[in-house]
């Protein structure tokens, strides 16, 4: 069972993965600062989180390279260095694999207008029961 | 007026389908593609046929931050009733579900708590008759 203590650690080592830097840590480094050994804190993350630490920290820097290349002024070049990632060739192609359409085409299509304010467009930001509403009007 | 929907946010709909479905035995009932994220939901054939839980994607900052403030706080973000809590436990626990409360008496229900795979604490409970 997880006590509140475990599932506090769990928490913190899910924090620290989720922070996108220059050099984010290693799955082992996350697991020994959150008290964990390596191999029982991939199984337990997988079991509660539904996918693996890596899988995860992998998915927090495509959702903080989505926004910052709509947020931000950043080339490709430098979200894909602030997001941890040193090789452009193979973050453009994780970001196409997961998203559906490269960090500049992305960039293209969601970036507001010089002059519009820099926010998440609405379709990247659902609120409660809106998808509902766009059912009904196909 | 009528309660016909009741919403959850979750982290990624394909994890949601996939283990509210193939674990918890759920059925699915709507699932329509819209842009970025789907319209998908699931009924329960142990329960009422027209009561659908939809999965909200939890793309919204402020909805990440709620799930997750209330799931390291070790709240359930909604709860779900059984026949037999024992049983269920044991099944879920065979599929490798995490519990942070093992089936427990609160008085006039059983209840225990488990990890949803999308970033969600759910309650089972069993109406314990008197």
């Amino acid at each position: 069972m997880i006590h509140p203590n475990l599932l506090n650690r769990l928490c913190h080592a899910r924090d620290l993965l989720r922070t996108c830097e220059a050099a984010p840590l290693s799955v082992h480094e996350v697991a020994r600062q959150s008290g964990f050994s390596c191999f029982h804190f991939i199984r337990l993350f997988k079991a509660v989180f539904g996918e693996t630490p890596h899988q995860y920290q992998v998915q927090a820097q495509i959702e903080k390279a989505k926004q910052l290349l709509i947020l931000t002024d950043s080339s490709v070049t430098e979200v894909c260095m602030a997001v941890g990632l040193s090789s452009l060739g193979s973050f453009s192609a994780l970001f196409s694999r997961r998203v559906g359409m490269s960090p500049s085409a992305f960039q293209q299509r969601y970036r507001p207008a010089p002059g519009e304010p820099r926010q998440l467009p609405p379709s990247l930001i659902p609120g409660c029961f809106s998808l509902m509403g766009n059912t009904l009007m196909k | 007026m009528k309660i016909k929907l009741n919403s959850i946010f979750v982290d990624n709909q394909d994890k949601a389908l996939a283990f509210y479905t193939d674990v918890l035995g759920f059925k699915k009932c709507n699932d329509i593609p819209l842009g970025e994220f789907r319209w998908l939901t699931v009924t329960s054939p142990d329960g009422h046929p027209d009561v659908e839980l939809v999965f909200e994607p939890n793309a919204n900052p402020a909805a990440k931050t709620y799930q997750e403030a209330l799931f390291a706080q070790g709240i359930p973000i909604t709860a779900f009733e059984v026949d037999d809590i024992d049983a269920e436990v044991k099944r879920l626990k065979q599929h490798d579900v995490r519990f942070t409360m093992d089936a427990t008496d609160a008085g006039t229900v059983k209840l225990a708590i488990f990890a949803d795979t999308c970033g969600n604490l759910i309650q089972i409970y069993q109406l314990v008759r008197g």
